[in-house]
């Protein structure tokens, strides 16, 4: 992701890995990809908006996506997670999905 | 001389000059063409339902033969009503398509091409005709623009994510057109401007890019509610 130099605000730098943020025993996932021109922002708003996470939920995930490239952001039957990524898919952002491993 | 978005009341407001309008519609109008929706809506709902299933009504595209190799590569000129609508665009073809509409509709699932063509099959029509529809509300805002003194580009509550969602996909496109694909291409294109001539093409993409993203950004801070004063460029 993008982070110009307005959008310099303090984000903590908190590592939280995708287990921590789902509950297991869901057999599918759907990820999201980090890419060069979606901005932190704007992923963070769409995480808020589609999801309708707390935003700190939102940037945790968002910072997951930047540094480690990809966060796991729902999980649940495969028919969810296809929603949830063609909605994801919708706003911009590289979403796949595939089952848990 | 720009400025970017700021909440108003109930309603969110940048200042572009014509030219930069004019850019930006151009740009929008760009990305419509790109993500033209294989069937335009017809005004009949159980048609355009079906259409967006990914199944088509079309008497030309009644045929259970599975096209075959030398089906596809045998040369069909694209018909005078719907140039380009060939092989290339078939929403279940993985090559042959525009890199950029790779990047616009992705593929869903990475291991799986038939997994990924499944949901390709069953999602791009719907995708296609949301995005178009982002853009066009987007371009109306820019247009009613022109309609009112002061360079005003005024959008409510509804239209903001459209516009938003619009821009990302512009950036989208120009990212790709650009050749950045990964943080180090972004990285790179940002270090080139320091040394690139004036009159290079890249140059003025980038410029534009950038003006994009911050444009963008200001809006996306204003929906969050983390709107401020920001300079103009």
């Amino acid at each position: 992701m993008f982070a110009p130099l307005l959008s310099l605000a303090p984000l903590t730098e908190e590592v939280t890995s995708a287990e921590e943020v789902v509950s297991p025993d869901l057999p599918w996932v759907t990820i999201v990809w980090n890419d060069p021109v979606n901005l932190m922002s704007y992923v963070t708003w769409v995480f808020e908006t589609y999801f309708a996470y707390p935003r700190t939920k939102c940037e945790k995930l968002m910072m997951d996506v930047h540094h480690k490239g990809r966060a796991v952001v729902s999980n649940g039957p495969r028919e969810s997670m296809e929603r949830d990524v063609e909605a994801l898919q919708g706003y911009g952002l590289w979403a796949t999905f595939e089952k848990d491993r | 001389m720009a400025r970017a978005f700021l909440r108003e009341k109930n309603c969110y407001v940048a200042l572009l000059d014509p030219t930069e309008r004019a850019m930006l519609g151009g740009l929008m109008e760009q990305t419509r063409l790109i993500l033209a929706p294989e069937v335009e809506l017809t005004g009949d709902a159980f048609t355009d339902l079906v259409a967006s299933m990914g199944v088509s009504l079309a008497a030309a595209d009644q045929t259970d033969i599975e096209p075959t190799d030398s089906d596809q590569s045998a040369n069909q000129p694209a018909s005078p009503d719907h140039p380009g609508h060939d092989a290339a665009t078939d929403p279940s073809d993985f090559t042959d398509r525009d890199p950029a509409l790779d990047r616009l509709l992705p593929t869903a699932h990475r291991g799986d091409d038939q997994v990924a063509a499944e949901f390709r099959r069953l999602t791009e029509e719907g995708l296609r005709q949301r995005k178009s529809g982002n853009l066009d509300v987007a371009m109306r805002a820019l247009e009613a623009a022109g309609l009112s003194s002061g360079d005003r580009v005024v959008l409510d509550a509804e239209q903001a994510p459209a516009f938003l969602m619009a821009l990302t996909d512009v950036r989208l496109l120009l990212g790709e057109r650009m050749g950045m694909r990964t943080e180090e291409d972004a990285a790179r294109l940002h270090d080139a401007m320091e040394t690139i001539a004036d009159d290079d093409p890249l140059g003025y993409a980038l410029a534009w890019y950038d003006f994009l993203t911050w444009m963008q950004e200001s809006l996306t801070h204003a929906v969050m509610g983390e709107g401020r004063p920001e300079p103009s460029v």
